[in-house]
């Protein structure tokens, strides 16, 4: 029963960063711009056909893993620069809106250029199966991990160590103020889309590797969960955002494995999204 | 005839869009999830002719009551709640709601619900042109609640509420109310449109009320007008229309969508025929001159 | 302006009407309805079963066409939505004016639309879907494919009499397909003495089956039998050898594609399904189709091709013999004696349903081959009244 539990933990452990790399972004525009980025999930996407792309071309992990970030990056900077940036004055429905249009645009061009069908991303991994008695850590999950833990490292010295993580957390707090002590807004607006957007692009290859397959639609069920997690975790709040996605990828895992409850695992996330919700507004760690 | 189908569907959508028109335009309060109300409304139907052996026109008020009810408890949350945080919860609603009818055999899971009858007017069950005018009443039906809404001192409420609910709530206006009455009145109209819905396919399955199709309903009402009558069913006639007209574009159908609506919102924000669209400013001059 | 609130909407219905109102065609050619997912999670199906119609009418129009006229086949995208099903199966019947229709679908579209083909009286071949309410909605549609049940019971026969597998668990995917194939492999494969440690069901679309395989580790089991389309079958295998499930792997005809191969990789070795073609059939007829199609796309053929290609072939024959009254072909198909279907060759119909032997393929080295055929009649006859 420990063996199971464990390997079930392992599991839910790697599908929470999996999730965690996916709404960073979704969470760092919302701190910043107050805007339900649900093309975010494109950009995620793009990320997974980018890597491919790189990778068949170079056989190298390392430059695919490059191309996606980029590609994610460009992607999210145009986004940014036309639709975001000139919608700001209009009511929040209007950017919502918009938003929807953009992702479920951008996804029937990926399958209108790519073709709908998924494609297989074989990555062979030289990395180490880890098995200590009842623990099991399968060479995917390994990367997964790893990799979630490097880049969730790297964001938060970004965040506390830099002249710019200061001023990004400045505006995600309170723009206005930031604006007044002379904070370059546009600049760090920029700046916050890229770094979010670089993250679901890196999400995006790893998925498709993990999965071994990258499809037009793959960014469906992560947006719509992102959307949920965010929420979980408190709008805004990036520590809020990586507990709120273990936490959903935790109990989605443990609910299949030792419940027998009918209900899809995509419902779980918005089920605890809506019962965090009623019970603590600003989420998990959100400052209310 | 096929004008039938088509125009039968198209009616549907019209009330859907009439009745998000209610929520969305009106009150302000942004549902994605109205699918999910049109779906409590069919599988109300359809369990209780199919399963129960009721009557089409009580499952009809059944239908409407349980997804006015639904709606209301909706409103009761979004009393909690502005803009963003409800956006997320009704697409939660929606997906939650679709999970419940997937999985509890009740609602026949994944089977879906088949052989649900067609009404019976007068003894005898109803044909396409019969079932053509039903709808066409259900939408005149709709269209009046709304009216009726938009003249009523609750109409008035709903609408300060849009514009700034907090000065609405500082002129002593019960901001609580209106919104469940808003909610339970737009779902209910869903479920109008779900009995219709169900009852016109005979076979409804969970996949069918999806968040995709509570997207599409938007689109139409963001296409024609958001707050506007005249806007929510011109733009459920154009969406619902154009895919039979363009068949060769099939394809290229939901991309149209997404463009729509992201071109929209970025410089026509008011749709075709919205209170500050430029069509409808001609229009109007026209009539007054 | 009230007025005008009002009268707007009454004007714009008129306006429908005159814009849909083309008028019907004469017929200089035999057309033949067609309807599948071109679209959706199902595209790759979809397109199948399109190119292989597609060769099939290629094939009748080269001898000839029917009766001297030539065949057209009328395709629609039915992206796996009922209500784009319901209302292409209305535009068949009354603007297309086809003779006939052939479902290159899976079971919703195919189940939501027999009973609108049944009621305005025409026939409708039915290529693969399994659901046993289709042929159920009237006397002129006809299966190609199996029953759900007899594919469930024949991945008995072969997981526990061939494949000697004592504890098994299932899989099974959250749609009628998956229920109903899944329901009929349990029943069946406790009939004949194996155990069945587990029955979990797992969404359509579901990539992540870390928490389903883990439960299966250390359980002693000896083969795990999955309901499954070309996705979630690749993920169950790949996951399964992931984490050193050394389990034997059945599936249905549900991954019978090309697309399963790419994806699963390495893990597909080994794979056993049930399907209803055999790649090594040695048949000329079907080593002929292979050919064309592997020509035509680039791509092998799969299960849903092959059979849409019979089912245009059988509605085909229905026509010859008995031109384009309706009536007529019902009769010619219900009277239809040893077709050899390149699926395996249908004795006749009955109700509507097929008896036609199951295919077990298997997967070595990369390529899809016989591993046995299950022709007892126990298990193939369809449960049909």
């Amino acid at each position: 029963m420990t063996a199971t539990l464990v390997q079930q933990l392992i599991n839910g452990l790697t599908v929470g960063s999996l999730y965690a790399l996916m709404a960073l972004g979704l969470t760092m525009v919302y701190g910043v711009l107050r805007v339900l980025h649900i093309a975010h999930a494109a950009v995620f996407t793009l990320g997974g056909y980018g890597g491919l792309a790189v990778y068949q071309a170079t056989g190298s992990f390392w430059l695919a893993l490059a191309g996606a970030m980029l590609a994610a990056v460009a992607a999210g900077l145009a986004m940014e620069r036309w639709v975001y940036w000139p919608l700001l004055g209009k009511p929040p429905i209007a950017t919502l809106i918009a938003s929807i249009g953009l992702f479920i645009g951008l996804e029937e061009l990926y399958r209108i250029v790519a073709g709908p069908e998924p494609y297989a991303f074989a990555v062979p991994l030289r990395l180490p199966e880890i098995r200590r008695g009842p623990l099991l850590v399968t060479p995917p999950q390994l990367l997964v991990m790893a990799l979630t833990a490097g880049l969730l490292i790297a964001l938060w010295l970004m965040l506390t160590r830099t002249a710019l993580g200061l001023a990004l957390r400045a505006a995600s707090q309170d723009q206005e103020m930031a604006a007044a002590c002379g904070m370059r807004v546009r600049g760090v607006v920029m700046a916050n889309f890229a770094i979010g957007s670089a993250l679901a692009g890196a999400a995006g290859m790893l998925v498709g590797i993990y999965y071994n397959s990258v499809s037009p639609t793959m960014g469906d069920v992560a947006g719509y969960k992102g959307l949920a997690i965010i929420v979980l975790g408190g709008l805004g709040s990036i520590p809020g955002t990586v507990l709120g996605a273990l936490v959903i990828g935790l109990v989605e895992t443990l609910v299949i494995g030792f419940v027998e409850f009918p209900l899809p695992r995509d419902a779980w996330a918005f089920l605890a999204m809506i019962a965090v919700f009623l019970a603590r507004p600003q989420g998990l760690l959100g400052v209310k | 005839m096929y004008l039938y189908t088509v125009a039968t569907l198209v009616g549907i959508y019209c009330i859907l869009t009439l009745g998000l028109n209610t929520i969305t335009g009106i009150a302000g309060q942004i549902s994605l999830g109205h699918a999910a109300f049109l779906g409590i409304g069919a599988y109300t139907a359809a369990i209780l002719t199919v399963t129960y052996g009721w009557d089409f026109w009580p499952a009809l008020v059944a239908a409407c009551l349980a997804a006015g009810v639904a709606g209301a408890l909706v409103g009761a949350a979004a009393i909690r709640v502005r803009e963003d945080f409800l956006a997320i919860t009704t697409m939660g609603i929606n997906f939650v709601v679709v999970g419940v009818f997937l999985y509890f055999p009740f609602f026949g899971g994944s089977f879906g619900i088949g052989g649900i009858p067609s009404p019976r007017w007068f003894g005898g069950p109803l044909a396409k042109p019969g079932f053509l005018v039903l709808t066409l009443a259900g939408l005149v039906l709709a269209l009046a609640v709304n009216l009726w809404l938009l003249r009523s001192w609750a109409g008035l409420a709903l609408m300060a509420t849009r514009e700034d609910e907090d000065s609405a709530r500082a002129a002593g206006v019960d901001v609580r109310r209106f919104k469940i009455l808003a909610f339970s009145i737009g779902t209910a109209l869903a479920g109008l449109a779900g009995s219709l819905y169900a009852h016109y396919l005979t076979f409804i399955s969970a996949g069918d009320f999806g968040f995709p199709f509570s997207i599409t309903i938007l689109c139409m009402l963001v296409l024609g007008g958001i707050g506007t009558n005249r806007g929510a069913i011109l733009g459920a006639v154009v969406l619902g229309v154009l895919p039979e007209l363009f068949r060769p574009l099939a394809d290229y159908r939901m991309l149209t969508y997404g463009a729509i609506l992201l071109a929209l919102m970025r410089w026509a924000p008011h749709g075709l025929v919205g209170d500050e669209s430029w069509l409808w400013r001609i229009l109007r001059r026209r009539a007054a001159a | 302006m009230t007025f005008l609130r009002l009268a707007l909407p009454l004007v714009m219905l008129p306006m429908l009407l005159a814009l849909g109102a083309l008028p019907a065609r004469a017929q200089p050619t035999i057309k033949i309805g067609f309807f599948a997912p071109l679209t959706g999670f199902a595209a790759a199906d979809g397109a199948s079963t399109k190119h292989s119609a597609e060769i099939a009418v290629e094939e009748l129009n080269a001898a000839g066409g029917i009766k001297g006229k030539k065949v057209e086949l009328v395709v629609y995208d039915d992206r796996h939505d009922s209500k784009e099903a319901v209302a292409i199966a209305n535009k068949l019947i009354e603007k297309d004016q086809v003779v006939g229709v052939v479902s290159g679908s899976y079971s919703m579209p195919s189940r939501v639309t027999a009973p609108i083909f049944a009621k305005a009286g025409l026939p409708m071949v039915v290529s693969y879907a399994v659901h046993p309410d289709v042929t159920k909605a009237g006397p002129c549609v006809f299966r190609n494919g199996y029953l759900g049940q007899v594919e469930g019971s024949a991945a008995a026969e072969s997981a526990v009499k061939l494949q000697k597998a004592r504890k098994i668990a299932v899989l099974t995917v959250d749609n009628d397909f998956g229920r109903v194939t899944g329901a009929a492999f349990i029943e069946r494969a406790k009939k004949l003495g194996a155990e069945i440690h587990s029955d979990q069901v797992y969404k359509l679309g579901e990539k992540e089956f870390g928490p389903y395989l883990t439960k299966l580790q250390g359980q002693g089991i000896d083969l795990i039998f999955h309901t499954s389309y070309y996705n979630e079958g690749a993920q169950i295998v790949r996951k399964a050898k992931e984490l050193g499930i050394t389990a034997k792997q059945e599936a249905t005809e549900g991954i019978d594609s090309a697309i399963f191969l790419q994806l699963a990789g390495a893990a597909a070795e080994g794979v056993t399904f049930t399907t209803n073609l055999n790649r090594d059939d040695p048949r000329p007829e079907v080593q002929s189709f292979l050919k064309k199609y592997q020509a035509k796309t680039g791509s092998p053929a799969d299960m849903v091709g092959a059979s849409a290609y019979d089912a245009v072939k059988i509605l085909a024959r229905g026509i010859e013999q008995a031109g384009t009254d309706a009536k007529g072909i019902c009769a010619t198909l219900t009277n239809l004696r040893d077709y050899p279907a390149i699926t395996g060759k249908i004795s006749r119909f009955v109700k509507g349903e097929v008896t036609k032997p199951v295919q077990i393929q298997i997967i070595r080295d990369g390529k899809v081959r016989s591993f046995a055929i299950i022709d007892n009649p126990e298990v193939i006859t369809p449960p049909v009244q």
